[in-house]
């Protein structure tokens, strides 16, 4: 989503914004938005009352979307993160923490909005993570770009504050016309905000947790706040987490926290032993071993 | 050992296409109800030429595909008998509740291929074969004359 047609200031030196929303919540997409325009356009934009949008009432928020959209001397991308996504990345054996797809997804707007020809010099963004390091790495990748990456840069740059405006009044919207894929009775939509600490989304995860398949797939399984929920449901063990404990896990900076994060899904207290996940063929000839038959001589 | 009676009748629901088995253990014997919760996607096909389809279980991204048995072979659900007659404690009979004839298997982070376990534990079946076919004198006499 974002603007298709490349206007005439494309080709002079444009600034960009880029923020994200719905980072924290346990359910619902990430979105990164950026808003994009040529240099000498920021002094009119600053002038837009665009603010951080968290600042902002919801209506006041889509009414100022909905200008920028029809501004001709503005730009703007987003790419939705589906909670499927997130989930599945955290969880692989090989875990891809919040902050990686944090980064991917921002230099993924920059290169979509080089790609389609923006002349971009200057690119503005909150950061994640430590400020210098996400510094370089953007700067590694996209060397022609000067890069300002700042704590509370929503707040600071109105190039930022349009950019989180385009993210949340998309995720906002994203949550508010959510499908659930499950097709149970008894399926409510009143999320709340997604917000661990908002009663209406507590009062719903614990309404929608299920015995064996744990929550509905807009919920984010690799959140620690899905542990509270999950003391009675089914455990589950996963052939990729007796891996890790083998020493097979990832060599992520993050080691501690994933480490815990594979715990999520049971209530871990007994040990786990590979043989309750899968059959073996332990102790029989390569040829079963390989193939992981077991003799069975009582079921 | 106790004498154990599996009877194998190709009868009850037939579960084609209901059959998964997840590369994870559930700590549940019971229902459940998977076709709400449990959602394949098609996702085309393999570079092996698979067909391939994509779920997802408490958030781990399942790659799965689906893999005919045999000819000539079925898939039985098993349940304990139990008759009056056989009113001992730890009876070991047991009925045909439900047959199949695939498997859909899943794997964790990685695309299906031929070279997968669940693939590969049905070479036993030729093995077996060659094993327990009987021995005519002809190739009792090809293959020692082989030697």
């Amino acid at each position: 989503m974002g603007s298709k047609i490349l206007p005439q200031w494309a080709s002079k030196p444009c600034a960009m914004g880029i923020d994200e929303a719905g980072r924290g919540p346990v359910l619902g997409p990430m979105v990164y938005g950026c808003l994009y325009c040529a240099q000498s356009y920021m002094k009119t934009l600053a002038t837009l009352s665009f603010a951080d949008s968290k600042t902002l009432k919801e209506e006041k928020r889509e009414e100022l979307f909905e200008t920028l959209k029809t501004n001709e001397s503005i730009g703007w991308a987003v790419d939705v993160i589906d909670p499927r996504e997130l989930s599945a990345k955290m969880l692989k054996k090989n875990k891809i923490n919040l902050n990686e797809i944090s980064h991917d997804s921002a230099m993924g707007l920059v290169d979509r909005v080089l790609k389609m020809g923006v002349l971009l010099t200057e690119v503005y963004i909150d950061t994640v993570g430590d400020p210098g390091k996400y510094e370089m790495k953007l700067s590694k990748n996209f060397p022609s770009i000067k890069f300002v990456v700042a704590k509370k840069a929503d707040s600071l740059y109105p190039v930022v504050s349009g950019a989180s405006i385009v993210a949340k009044v998309t995720r906002d919207r994203a949550l508010r016309e959510w499908v659930l894929d499950e097709t149970a009775e008894n399926m409510q939509r009143n999320f709340g905000s997604g917000y661990p600490g908002d009663p209406k989304t507590k009062d719903w995860l614990e309404d929608h947790k299920h015995h064996i398949f744990g929550f509905p797939t807009l919920v984010r399984f690799s959140w620690g706040t899905c542990n509270s929920y999950f003391k009675d449901v089914a455990q589950v063990l996963w052939e990729s987490d007796n891996l890790d404990e083998d020493g097979g896990g990832g060599s992520n900076s993050n080691g501690k926290r994933q480490l815990k994060l594979s715990n999520v899904g049971f209530f871990s207290t007994s040990k786990r032993r590979s043989e309750e996940v899968e059959s073996s063929g332990k102790g029989r000839c390569r040829f079963f071993q390989a193939r992981k038959l077991e003799h069975l001589t009582n079921f | 050992m106790e004498n154990a009676t599996v009877d194998l009748k190709p009868h009850g629901e037939d579960l084609s296409g209901r059959v998964h088995q997840l590369p994870c253990c559930v700590k549940h014997d019971g229902p459940a109800s998977v076709s709400h919760y449990f959602k394949p996607k098609h996702n085309g096909v393999s570079d092996e030429g698979l067909p391939l389809q994509e779920a997802h279980f408490r958030g781990r991204l399942l790659q799965g595909t689906t893999l005919q048995l045999p000819q000539g072979y079925s898939g039985f659900v098993l349940a304990k008998k139990t008759s009056p007659a056989s009113s001992k404690q730890n009876s070991n009979s047991w009925d045909t509740k439900a047959t199949f004839q695939d498997i859909t298997y899943w794997n964790h982070d990685y695309v299906p291929s031929h070279n997968d376990e669940m693939f590969r534990a049905f070479h036993w079946l030729t093995v077996a074969k060659a094993l327990h076919d009987p021995v005519t004198p002809e190739d009792l006499s090809s293959s020692s004359f082989a030697l």
